[in-house]
């Protein structure tokens, strides 16, 4: 037995029942090795350690915004004054979601109304919230009873992401055993601690044993420092890339309407250019296009196409760059008139990209995607094809099929997807295509470019399972430590 | 993307069963995002607005399962005009182009008149960019008394569609539906304040583009018409007219054209051509990269609604007028290519030997985070978008817009510019890690951005922190050394600095040859506040690719 273990049941024997404090004062032994002492007695049947099931909790996210009033109550509020609301002008969808979720209201013709259960809701007291408020400002012993009376709606906000709960174990209450009444006048086991320098160095274990240990005894939870998650999956992309020998590009987030747009002969007024969908800046306005030449070739397509007047001034407008595919055509500019045997030209480029979107569990505003092109003579749809499957193959990801799409700076354009064995659905992989002559011609080449695009975070969500799409950048202590490993 | 349903059981009656529907349509390149309640709501691409037409979507699957094969000039409008609308001067500021056809016998019975609409609604909305470019009236002809006049006037009235009393102009745009979701398209950049319309010798059939009059309303039981479309783009209406009059061309009714009179000269609308591409037989196959036969080549040309023959080394294919999307060759091979089908190509690797180089920056940061990890700090990875208060007011900095990168229109009022700095996001990190363990140790390698005399500057940055109750000056000092000796070439100095978010005296700057290359030091008390930290914190932000060795 080891010296801890001899105390604790010594000090037990006189007072026949105790509590884990209790010992640590008692003793002058921390709480660690307090717990490893009884873990090994309790194991031998000397001591009756009970427990009782604890729950953290923590309010987390728009949870501390909730308290006041739910999504759903302030939209079944707004519909219970005006009658109905048009569902176009409902921005909220976490509001709507929940709203017809909970029956409050049903949706005819592009309009909410409230159903009769929605109107008793409104005004009343909401459920979710009514327990949401209790946990708030409850202690431990409140939060456990909470906990029984509510267990749906508990779940419901742990599901929301409003609530984090972490179940703990206490003990409560320390027992000697009769078994342990006999034990306790046994002296403590022979042999030697720790092993220390001391010992090595004057070689004083030889001849000796050393005290045998528990191996079961628990001992301290370690989280080592981790790559983001994000930050590891970028890496994988990049090597495969790199792998199939194609070079990196970089270019910049904060970028001209002239080459997220224009130079991709995307129309001048397509709603993609639209405030609403694309973050224009305010400062700066503008960012000036050097080659007025390139200009000119642009500018005489587009106007050849379209049939309207194309607007310098349009073309000049700063903006975040809404695809990567942005960079990838400043590379068919910057390698329009490589030497001849240097072609074909393999490259890709990783990025963020950006929308204009309200963020919840499907949509960020901020995201990551990857874009390849390959220059060169002689390329065709077969060609791209290959690529495609050979990528995707290296992720494991074999037996994919391609369709027709339309994307306006290919020709032809397709869409990568296959069957998803996992989810039962057929999923979207990329779009791609051969990027359009009159882009080509614009910037100077007359070579083929096989170009294509895919989105980092919807390739990731197939090899890790998240509840939200913003599970992917959370940058919590509590996730970046315990999140798992993502398995390609 | 638009969608819009089809009745299964009208797309059976056209020879389209349900079970060959799903392969069909994505053959074509369009999707069914689902079906319910007999109806099918498909995804059509935008350069397709045909396919918005139940008739136009019909046409093309039968063609694609060869049920159907195109014949020349099947669409042709080599008639005598029907109707004439003179175009008055003053409506060149505001809406200046108009174009129409009268259709005779038309059957607008059971579901047909809906899928006319729907069609029109779509096409204004998509094509008509929400018919800002162009807008689509439908009439009843025989309740119209001619002559026709597009006008444009300050004031004038009329009955809108649905309703039953009569409304001045002003007040459409005021007060009615489709007067505040359109009126804006009349009233802005309209310094005259003039309301174009169109009428006959007796009413005004339609306050464009807003609403048509009662009176011209077409029901189901509706033969005869009237289709004008007016917009800014005289290509885009006469395109637009081309394609409707293709759909009821197709479903059997008449089309007569109209005359549209303007001051100088008159022109007849809608004017029904093919448009002829010469296609060399080996640029499909260089495309595709598939050998198709000469024989073949037709039948994939048929199969996609173009009229199509051999000629010596060439294939002669005549685009129908609806197809709006065929710009050039390139576009004819694709068509091709989506007849022979996707499936069906072998794939073929791209020859060449080349390898593959990552970007310098990558490795460097690459090397920079192991490190960082190596010494215990977890990675985060926060976005680029922030907003003004976290980004200077939590850190107690003074915002100074003219050096920030803004955005102009944001939704959420937490992406309104892009960061300078990568601290208050960590910070704002370890307050949402009240709960865990501590040490809390973070750092993260990114992006921050000003804009300096009107340009865009793109800095890479690394920010560190540490949170626990003995976190002090010297353990951050530790770290940025080890960072220097390890990353950079050990060379620089480390000298006083006043920073707000930090305690004072407590903060340094770390120079390499007189150039500042980041700080480090105790967060200020009040900082922590801010963020509702409760344990000591200190904190580092170094430009690392200014720290390299050269």
């Amino acid at each position: 037995m080891h010296e801890h273990e001899t105390r604790i049941l010594k000090l037990l024997k006189e007072k026949r029942i105790s509590s884990l404090e209790d010992i640590e004062e008692s003793l002058g032994i921390d709480a660690d090795a307090a717990m490893w002492a009884l873990d090994g007695l309790s194991k031998s049947g000397a001591v009756k350690v009970s427990k009782i099931k604890t729950y953290g909790v923590e309010i987390v996210n728009e949870g501390k915004d909730y308290l006041k009033l739910f999504p759903e109550e302030e939209l079944v509020r707004s519909i219970g004054r005006k009658g109905q609301e048009k569902l176009s002008e409902i921005k909220d969808n976490v509001a709507l979601l929940w709203a017809k979720k909970n029956n409050w209201i049903e949706l005819r013709e592009g309009y909410a109304k409230l159903t009769k259960v929605g109107a008793a809701a409104n005004g009343a007291e909401y459920a979710q919230r009514k327990v949401l408020e209790g946990l708030a400002d409850a202690d431990e012993d409140k939060v456990g009873i909470l906990f029984e009376k509510n267990k749906a709606e508990v779940d419901t906000l742990v599901k929301r992401g409003l609530l984090r709960v972490k179940e703990r174990e206490r003990i409560s209450r320390i027992e000697i055993t009769d078994a342990g009444t006999k034990l306790s006048g046994t002296k403590p086991e022979g042999g030697m601690g720790e092993l220390t320098r001391e010992m090595i160095l004057s070689k004083s274990w030889v001849g000796k044993d050393f005290k045998k240990y528990d191996v079961n005894a628990s001992s301290e939870m370690l989280y080592p420092a981790r790559q983001h998650m994000m930050h590891e999956f970028i890496d994988v992309v990049r090597n495969t890339w790199l792998n199939m020998g194609f070079s990196e590009m970089e270019g910049p987030i904060v970028e001209s309407a002239f080459w997220v747009f224009d130079a991709l002969f995307s129309p001048q007024d397509h709603p993609t250019r639209d405030m609403q969908d694309t973050f224009f800046l305010s400062n700066p306005k503008q960012i000036d296009i050097e080659d007025v030449e390139m200009l000119g070739r642009v500018k005489k397509a587009h106007e050849a196409a379209w049939k309207e007047k194309w607007q310098e001034s349009l073309a000049k407008q700063a903006l975040l760059r809404t695809h990567t595919t942005s960079v990838s055509a400043r590379y068919i500019k910057k390698f329009a008139n490589a030497v001849e045997s240097s072609y074909p030209i393999k490259l890709f480029s990783v990025g963020r990209v950006y929308r204009n979107e309200s963020i919840d569990y499907k949509h960020l505003a901020e995201l990551y995607q990857t874009d390849g092109i390959i220059i060169g003579n002689n390329l065709t749809f077969a060609n791209l094809i290959d690529t495609l499957k050979r990528f995707y193959s290296q992720l494991g990801i074999e037996d994919i099929k391609f369709k027709p799409s339309y994307f306006p700076f290919v020709e032809p354009g397709l869409e990568a997807y296959y069957y998803d064995e996992k989810r039962k659905c057929t999923t979207e992989l990329c779009g791609a295509g051969i990027i359009r002559k009159e882009i080509t011609t614009a910037m100077g080449t007359n070579k083929t470019v096989l170009a294509w695009g895919i989105g980092i975070e919807r390739l990731l969500m197939h090899f890790f399972e998240v509840d939200s799409i913003t599970d992917l950048y959370r940058n919590d202590l509590w996730w970046l430590r315990n999140r798992k490993k993502i398995e390609v | 993307m638009a969608t819009i349903d089809y009745s299964i059981k009208d797309l059976n009656d056209y020879g389209i069963s349900e079970d060959k529907l799903p392969k069909l349509v994505e053959s074509i390149g369009m999707e069914i995002e689902g079906i319910k309640d007999g109806e099918a709501t498909m995804n059509i691409t935008p350069n397709r607005p045909d396919l918005l037409d139940i008739v136009g979507f019909k046409r093309a699957l039968l063609s694609f399962s060869g049920k159907i094969v195109p014949k020349d000039n099947f669409y042709s409008m080599d008639k005598e005009p029907a109707m004439e609308i003179t175009v008055e001067d003053s409506v060149k500021s505001v809406r200046p182009y108009i174009a129409a056809m009268v259709v005779r016998n038309a059957d607008l019975s059971g579901n047909k008149l809906k899928y006319l609409i729907n069609f029109t609604e779509k096409l204004c909305d998509t094509y008509g960019r929400r018919r800002k470019k162009l807008a689509i009236g439908l009439h009843n002809l025989d309740a119209i008394k001619g002559p026709l006049v597009y006008d444009a006037v300050h004031d004038g009235e009329l009955v809108p569609l649905g309703e039953s009393k009569k409304m001045k102009f002003e007040e459409v745009i005021r007060k009615h539906g489709k007067g505040i979701e359109y009126g804006s398209i009349i009233t802005a950049n309209n310094p005259k304040a003039l309301y174009p319309f169109l009428s006959d010798s007796k009413n005004v059939l339609s306050l464009i583009p807003i609403t048509n009059s009662n009176i011209t309303r077409v029901l189901g039981s509706t033969r005869n018409l009237l289709v004008e479309l007016t917009g800014t783009s005289i290509n885009a209406v006469m395109d637009a007219l081309g394609m409707i009059a293709c759909s009821f061309i197709d479903s059997g009714a008449e089309v007569q054209p109209c005359a549209i009179v303007y001051k100088n000269r008159t022109m007849n609308t809608p004017q029904l051509s093919y448009r002829e591409f010469r296609i060399k037989k080996f640029s499909v196959d260089k495309t595709i990269g598939v050998i198709i036969d000469d024989n073949q080549m037709v039948t994939l040309a048929n199969k996609m609604g173009h009229t199509a023959a051999k000629y010596g080394n060439f294939l002669l294919v005549g685009v129908p007028p609806y197809r709006l999307d065929v710009l050039n060759e390139q576009d004819v091979v694709e068509d091709l290519a989506i007849a022979y089908g996707y499936d069906r190509i072998q794939p073929l690797p791209v020859g060449g030997f080349s390898i593959g180089v990552p970007e310098d920056y990558r490795d460097y940061s690459n090397s920079a985070s192991s490190l960082m990890i190596g010494l215990g700090f977890s990675e985060a990875m926060n976005t680029y978008l922030t907003n003004e208060k976290l980004n200077f007011e939590s850190v107690a900095h003074k915002y100074e817009p003219a050096s920030v990168v803004s955005i102009a229109y944001a939704k959420t009022e937490v992406t309104t510019m892009l960061r300078t700095s990568i601290l208050p996001q960590l910070l704002q990190n370890l307050g949402q890690s009240m709960h865990e363990r501590m040490p809390q140790k973070l750092f993260e390698i990114g992006s921050a951005f000003g804009v300096e005399k009107g340009r865009i500057k793109e800095t890479h940055l690394m920010g560190v922190v540490s949170e626990h109750s003995k976190a002090n000056f010297a353990e951050m000092k530790s770290v940025v050394e080890a960072m220097m000796r390890q990353l950079g070439s050990g060379k620089y100095s480390i000298e006083d600095l006043d920073d707000p978010a930090f305690i004072k005296g407590r903060c340094a700057c770390i120079r390499i040859d007189g150039k500042t290359v980041g700080h480090f030091g105790e967060i200020a008390p009040q900082v922590l506040e801010n963020f509702k930290l409760e344990e000591p914190v200190v904190a580092a932000e170094i430009m690392i690719d200014r720290m390299r060795k050269v």
